[in-house]
């Protein structure tokens, strides 16, 4: 086959060195990812040979059968199997395409382009933490800082920025295992992760479900 | 000053709850519409003058009926994405009165002849989505949706759909392509949705808080509804507050009164000492206002008039204790990280603005820069495949414009101290 | 479907009045007018515009926006300017924004000198940049296959190679991954992107992120030149464009023919051109010598088989195949008849079909355009896989589908690569189409169709759906059907055409998919043992098919036989008769590329064949369009144009002279053929002409009479058996084998199975078998298919080892290699155990004796 062409080296050196990145010297995973070779081409998975659970098989065919187009089931589809494997694993993809009837490159391409989609292993908790501008007004960004210090590295806790999540009435705020609770203040940070640590609900009594509407703490001058 | 329409029974207990609804007075004007002509539903909404609530403020009844008559599968869609940053008004509706979304979304469905329905809820809302999916099984058990609704011959499915963390969904076209498997991104215009949306079928899309506002237009009728607020901007409107304000939430006002009432009087203004610096009136698309700008009348046509927008309806307000830079560098951030990078000028734009901005922060920009922001700006708007571009451009633009000292002064600030982001 | 006919307007195109048709877009529009707007996203070929590049920015009249150029549909009176201050603005930004992340390292880029983003930049950049940030960097360049380089630091992000994938071939493969700034392109988890028609993302790519890795480095664009050409691999036929640089073929891009192929091509047809120039391509004359083959000069190649012909005489056959042109095949016929006396002489596998019928096949009313396929209200897939037979045809069909809303119905023995996009899909028994096709002839009359269901092995439920979806889909119907179909009653498909009322339908009709790339023109030309040229009453009567010739060969009463670019034992069924067929031959003369397993063992005399860039002649698609061959690069080694070759034997044999020339040769076959009737070379030109559109096409009649059906008998399930069916993938070709890039394509055997029999028969995927069919053996591995028919064992074809063609069927038995080497194990053992014992025994005799 075609040797390396000149010029191969000097590319090869390069790729030796340190380079530089993007301003924050953040890097997409996969941007610097060959094909490796010794796979094969990634098709329809075939279900005389890939293992789907029967639950997670049941309860993806129950979301394509909501829709006049079974493609509409890629996001329900990708979640179960998110929770089923704990992350959207190239396995858990894969089964999800092959219920599905898409190829796994398919499901790859919607799963990176959402936020909430985990592609790789992660903790068993998540921790959303909103530091768009409201939240970030109100203290979000050292709030962050603190819920991941208090996190550790165990990988226990999955605590992530987040953008908006539509809550700055109670900035800031988090979503823990997709509850919200809000405002939190000084030591809220330590207690959260204690709690969830402990397996109790955290931070109970921040629970954004138990307020009421803003209007109606008005002072009373405002009533109308 | 406040106008209680959508907020009337909103914090009684168990609303979400059918019985407690309906004993409100729920799905009367569902069992209404049934029996009027879609002509009839539609010339109610017409009248009533409501604008979208969604961000682009188009006229409800209008953009119902542009969608074909005929005998075809015909698509609601209700937008529940609310990811537009300050905005958190669907989310406070949706979880304490999801039925009356479902009363609207029929109403609107008969509007348009509609006979499937979809809500696109963002996935971050899961609490919410459970309640809706709580409040939808019970309407399809009281009859309210499926199959020849109460015995009439109007019949309207409803799917509840959950996003993943994805702004762009928000803009309907992105939306669609969410919703129908894809990756969000935003489609070419035309076709538009009435014509083309869903499925490649006429869709309607709009705003939870627009499609709430349709009960309350039939029961009040449509010409006393637009009683309500100011010529162009009709009825009430929720106002989410949030930032800089002491008391930051959801506010139903007449559309029309001062911004100053709603940031000042409802929200109860800035930390003491503190003053009003800049705010978003709609959202962090909207073009920045500043303390200047505190006495236009909020609604539509006045905040264009003074250079910016209503969009969603969502004002942040930040004091002076806050650099434009730091609010320039996470409204950028917010739309480099949501661009869906299918067109040119936004991915490569919101990306651009960005390192130049965190350039300035490092020290390491001129006064040049500055003008190099702001022509990439201009060179983003108008020019984008859907209006994310613009929605980044023009808070950018505006704050240069409005703020440049200031940034000048960080420069050279930055740039004797040597300070590194 | 009917074609869509729009109406002519006029608009104004910066200050010129242009006329275009209505609702083309702008961007097309505007080259009427002699003005280019830039596009990068823009590709008519991949679907409706996307819009997503912003490129094409222009000002019209009336529009508060600029519009994109490549979305606006023109419209009478519209006004527009592509190079107004404000357009002229935004296509600067544009091109800025474009820039900011490309690496500009064009003096080491492949695409330099042929790249849109060098052009645009220069023609509506601003020749400034105002970035300093520091650029994206990724390492590069990266492999996305075996064939494709990536480099992801100068991808535009214009989608082009991503919606490729999943609008054309639809395998979703390559996709877009993440999102906004940090999108890519990519793959599942690291796969690979192999699929039969990934090459076109090379040529797609407006800028140097794609690149073919076989043509990577080695030529730059001013140093080559461009050769119109056609590819020769299929019987698709696709117009392809050389890269040519000194006489070697380099590359090779597309050639669009909207009536042909589309404007793509295959990777086999893309790649393969390195098999012009490997080492194992045969470059000069060969004998046999002292049992092995040894190169020779062309005087002792020429007379060795001249005088072997001689001694053959009446005795020889002759077969033809490969990429052979008309006019070879015209040469070969006039020796075989008019000089050796002989008439047994066929192009295809498989019994003789008679004249009447070949005649009534060829009828130009029922012959349907490749472009009907997109057009028609139905096609059906009859008894073909369009994907290994003639692979740009499933490009085709999944476009009418999915643009036109072509209804796609397949009838095959296998599942079909194009069964996802099928309206509805049957499967018949292996071998049974011409029963399928009188079944569903019978059920589209009306008549009872049990006898010939059962022979089809069909229920007769699903043929009634069947045909209810055809009645139902509209008038214009296409049937794409392999001419496998033709090998149990040649006059089923003829009935199924009439059932279809197709002679009478405009848009629709009859497309034959041949096994051999000139298989329709080698027809036409003379080449099958019961018609002269032109499907005429051949000179010499009583000629026998390839099937009856080799049995003829086996048994001595045949003994010489002429192959022209093919090897019967590689290409066609029961390869063990073909064997012995071979070896009993006293003369084997053959003008091969490579040496294949029956040349090898048994050709006497090799002639180095011509590659078609190399050939010069024409060759007729399967739609009856005569296109023209030219020679594009020098003849490899000592090759010789092989019509010169076959023009020399005759005149050694004491034949009528030949035209001297190329072109004098065509316009004999032109003579010859008299379908072909007018056609001149110069007419052909670089597009070929359809004979049945000519006026001479009446020169054949139509009349034809339908017999009873012959139907064989059904196949039966039999205990602890499978039935066997068998297809050829696209990639069991020589010359995949021998280019170097596409090797790895080179298939292995395998066995698909339904899960329910892998299981009965306790298989496991990936497992290796043998597949016996009581007396020969293949060895394959196992693959398990939801899709598979249960009950039967799909093999491959034409492997050059473990081909299925050497198995008879119809029933196979199917073990464990394990197992078979455990029994022949433990036969040892127990042989090793006798005979131990034995020795014992005789010991103790012996033992006994003494005592
Ligand atoms: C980037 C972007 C994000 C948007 N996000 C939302 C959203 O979260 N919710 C919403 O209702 N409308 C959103 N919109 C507006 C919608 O495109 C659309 O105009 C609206 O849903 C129509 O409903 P309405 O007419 O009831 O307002 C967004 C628009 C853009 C361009
Ligand atoms: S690799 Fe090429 S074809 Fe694919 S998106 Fe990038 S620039 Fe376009
Ligand atoms: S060519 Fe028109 S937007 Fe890309």
């Amino acid at each position: 086959m075609s040797g390396p062409g000149p010029g191969f080296e000097y590319i090869q050196e390069l790729q030796g060195r340190a380079i530089p990145r993007a301003s924050d010297g953040s890097r997409t995973p996969g941007w610097d990812q060959p094909a490796d070779l010794t796979k094969d081409p990634a098709e329809i998975p075939d279900p005389a040979v890939i293992h789907v659970a029967p639950a997670l098989r049941d309860e993806i065919e129950a979301a394509m059968a909501r829709y006049p187009d079974r493609r509409s089931a890629a996001l329900p589809a990708l979640k179960a199997a998110q929770r089923f494997h704990g992350w959207c694993s190239p396995q858990a993809i894969l089964e999800a395409a092959c219920v599905m009837r898409v190829t796994p490159g398919y499901l790859t391409a919607v799963a990176t382009f959402y936020d909430m989609f985990e592609l790789e292993p992660k903790g068993r908790h998540s921790v959303y933490v909103c530091t768009n501008i409201s939240c970030s007004l109100r203290g979000a960004d050292a709030l962050y800082e603190e819920i991941a210090a208090a996190a550790g590295e165990d990988g226990e806790i999955n605590v992530r920025h987040f953008e908006c999540l539509g809550a700055c009435d109670i900035a800031p705020m988090v979503s823990v295992d997709n509850v919200y609770y809000g405002p939190l203040g000084k030591g809220d940070a330590k207690r959260l992760v204690e709690d969830l640590r402990a397996g109790r609900e955290p931070l109970p009594e921040l629970r954004l479900a138990l307020r009421r509407t803003a209007a109606s703490e008005l002072p009373a001058e405002h009533e109308q | 000053m406040t106008q209680a329409l959508l907020f009337k029974d909103i914090d009684e207990p168990n609303l979400a709850d059918i019985a407690v609804y309906e004993r409100r007075g729920g799905y009367e004007q569902l069992r209404k519409v049934l029996s009027m002509s879609q002509d009839a539903v539609l010339s109610e909404l017409d009248a009533s003058g409501l604008r979208g609530r969604g961000g682009a403020g188009f006229p409800a009844g209008r953009k119902a009926s542009f969608l074909p008559k005929g005998d075809m599968d015909k698509y609601l869609v209700c937008n529940a994405d609310e990811s537009e940053p300050g905005t958190f008004k669907d989310r406070e509706l949706m979880q304490k009165c999801p039925h009356a979304l479902i009363e609207g979304i029929v109403i609107a469905a008969r509007a348009g002849g509609i006979n499937r329905a979809f809500i696109y809820i963002r996935g971050e809302y899961e609490e919410q989505a459970q309640i809706l999916d709580r409040a939808i099984a019970q309407a399809y058990d009281a009859g309210y949706l499926g199959e020849r609704i109460l015995g009439s011959d109007v019949s309207v499915s409803l799917v509840l759909h959950r996003g993943a963390g994805a702004y762009i969904c928000g803009e309907e076209t992105g939306l669609l392509d969410s919703l129908e498997g894809k990756r969000g991104n935003p489609r070419l215009k035309p076709p538009f949705p009435a014509i083309e949306g869903l499925y490649g079928g006429p869709t309607l899309i709009n705003n939870v808080e627009t499609l709430m506002t349709m009960p309350q237009i039939l029961r009040m009728g449509g010409n006393k509804y637009a009683e309500l607020g100011v010529s162009g901007s009709s009825g009430t409107k929720i106002v989410s507050v949030s930032g800089h304000v002491q008391r930051p939430g959801n506010y139903e006002i007449e559309l029309g009164i001062p911004s100053r009432e709603i940031i000042y009087g409802l929200a109860g203004g800035p930390p003491p000492g503190r003053s009003v610096k800049l705010w978003f009136p709609g959202g962090s698309s909207a073009p920045v206002l500043t303390a200047e700008d505190l006495d236009v009348p909020y609604d539509f046509d006045s905040l264009a008039k003074a250079g910016s927008m209503l969009g969603s309806g969502a004002i942040i307000v930040v004091d002076d204790s806050t650099p434009v830079l730091d609010v320039a560098l996470k409204t950028a951030r917010f739309y480099r990280h949501e661009s869906c990078g299918k067109c040119t000028p936004c991915r490569e734009g919101t990306n651009w603005t960005v390192k130049m901005l965190e350039r300035i922060e490092a020290g390491e920009a001129t006064p040049m820069d500055l003008d190099i922001m702001a022509s990439v700006q201009e060179q983003i708007i108008g020019n984008c495949l859907c209006v994310l571009g613009d929605a980044m451009a023009m808070p950018i633009g505006s704050m240069i414009a409005k703020f440049r000292g200031e940034f000048e002064k960080h420069m050279q600030r930055a740039q004797l101290t040597g300070a590194s982001a | 479907m009917p074609r869509p006919q729009p109406s002519e307007i006029t608009f104004s195109i910066d200050g010129r009045e242009v006329k275009a048709p209505e609702d083309m877009m702008l961007a097309d529009a505007a080259k009427l007018g002699d003005i280019e707007i830039p596009v990068f996203c823009y590709e008519p070929k991949l679907g409706p515009p996307v819009g997503a590049c912003r490129m094409c920015l222009v000002e019209i009249e009336g529009m508060p926006k600029l519009q994109t150029a490549c979305s606006t549909a023109v419209k009478d009176g519209m006004v527009v300017h592509t190079r107004s201050e404000r357009a002229r603005v935004a296509q600067e930004a544009v091109v800025e924004f474009l820039l900011i992340n490309h690496p500009l390292d064009c003096p080491v880029c492949d695409k330099g000198g042929e790249c849109p983003l060098q052009d645009i930049t220069f023609g509506w950049g601003g020749g400034k940049s105002r970035f300093i940030e520091p650029k994206r960097h990724f390492r590069k360049p990266l492999e996305l296959s075996p064939l494709i380089a990536i480099d992801r630091e100068r991808c535009i992000l214009c989608y082009r190679c991503v919606r490729y994938s999943q609008e054309i071939p639809e395998d979703y493969q390559l996709v877009l991954l993440e999102r906004g700034a940090e999108s890519f392109v990519g793959t599942f988890d690291g796969h690979p992107y192999v699929a039969p028609f990934s090459g076109n993302i090379v040529e797609l790519c407006p800028v140097g992120a794609l690149t073919s890795r076989p043509y990577r480095f080695r030529a730059r664009p001013w140093e080559i030149e461009d050769a119109g050409s056609i590819c020769t691999l299929c019987p698709a036929q696709c117009n392809t464009r050389l890269t040519v640089r000194d006489e070697r073929v380099l590359r090779v891009l597309d050639r669009n023919h909207p009536e042909v192929d589309d404007g793509w091509l295959c990777d086999k047809g893309r790649f393969a051109y390195q098999a012009m120039h490997v080492d194992e391509r045969i470059t000069s004359p060969m004998i046999r010598d002292g049992g092995v083959l040894r190169e020779v000069g062309w005087d002792r190649a020429l007379a060795e088989a001249v005088g072997a012909l001689r001694r053959g005489g009446s005795a020889t056959a002759a077969l033809a195949g490969g990429g052979a042109t008309n006019e070879e095949g015209l040469l070969l016929g006039r020796l075989l008849r008019e000089v050796l006396g002989s008439s047994h002489l066929d192009s295809r596998d498989g019994e003789a079909v008679s004249l009447p019928h070949w005649r009534a096949l060829a009828n130009p009313k029922l012959a349907a355009r490749v472009s009907d396929l997109e057009f028609a209200h139905a096609v059906l897939v009859l008894d073909c896989e369009p994907l290994d037979d003639m692979p740009i045809l499933d490009l085709r069909l999944r476009k009418g589908a999915r643009r036109n809303g072509v209804k796609l119905l397949i009838a095959t023995e296998r599942a079909s690569a194009l069964d996802s996009r099928a309206d509805a899909a049957i499967r018949f028994a292996p071998g049974r189409g011409a029963e399928l096709a009188w079944a569903l002839a019978a059920a589209l009359r009306g008549e009872p169709v049990d006898a010939a269901a059962q022979a089809a092995g069909i229920a007769t439920d699903d043929l009634h759906a069947l045909a209810d979806a055809l009645r139902d889909a509209g008038r214009e119907i296409v049937i794409l059907y392999g001419e496998r179909v033709l090998d149990g009653d040649p006059g089923a498909l003829l009935a199924l055409a009439d059932a279809l009322g197709l002679a009478e339908q405009d848009g629709g009709g009859l497309l034959g998919v041949p096994a051999v790339a000139n298989g329709r023109g080698l027809r036409e030309a003379g080449v099958t043992p019961n018609a002269g040229p032109g499907l005429g009453l051949p000179a010499l009567a009583g000629g026998h098919g390839a099937r009856e010739i080799a049995r003829r060969l086996a048994s001595g009463e045949l003994t010489a036989l002429y192959l022209l670019q093919v090897d019967p034992v590689l290409h066609y069924s029961d390869a063990e008769l073909w064997e012995r067929a071979l070896a009993r031959a006293t003369t084997v003369v053959a003008h091969a590329s490579f040496l294949t397993p029956g040349l090898r063992e048994h050709a006497t005399v090799i002639f180095p064949a011509e590659t078609s860039p190399e050939k010069e002649g024409t060759i007729t698609h399967p739609d009856g369009r005569v296109q023209r061959l030219r020679v594009a690069a020098a003849h490899a080694g000592d090759v010789r144009a092989e019509w010169r070759v076959l023009a020399e034997i005759i005149e050694r044999l004491g034949g009528a002279p030949t035209p001297p020339t190329a072109r004098a040769l065509s316009e004999a076959l032109f003579e010859d053929v008299p379908f072909y009737g007018g056609l001149t070379l110069d007419g052909l030109a670089g597009r070929g002409l359809r004979w049945p559109e000519l006026q001479v096409s009446n020169t054949l009649s139509d009349a034809y009479e339908e017999a009873e059906p012959k139907l064989r008998k059904p196949l039966r399930a039999a205990k602890g058996k499978l039935l066997v069916g068998t297809y050829r993938s696209i990639w069991a070709a020589p010359e995949v084998a021998a280019s170097p890039a596409l090797a790895f394509l080179t298939p292995r055997q395998r066995v698909e199975l339904a899960a329910a029999d892998a299981e009965a028969l306790e298989l496991r995927h990936d497992e290796a078998v043998v597949i016996s069919d009581g007396e020969r053996e293949v060895r394959a591995r196992v693959v398990l298919r939801a899709a598979a028919p249960a009950g039967t064992a799909f093999l491959e074809r034409e492997l050059e080892e473990d081909g299925a063609n050497v198995l008879r069927g119809p029933h196979v038995t199917i073990r464990t290699v394990a197992s078979v080497e455990a029994e022949a194990a433990a036969l040892i053992a127990a042989e090793e155990a006798r005979a131990a014992a034995e020795t014992e025994t005789l010991a103790q005799a012996e033992a006994e004796q003494v005592t």
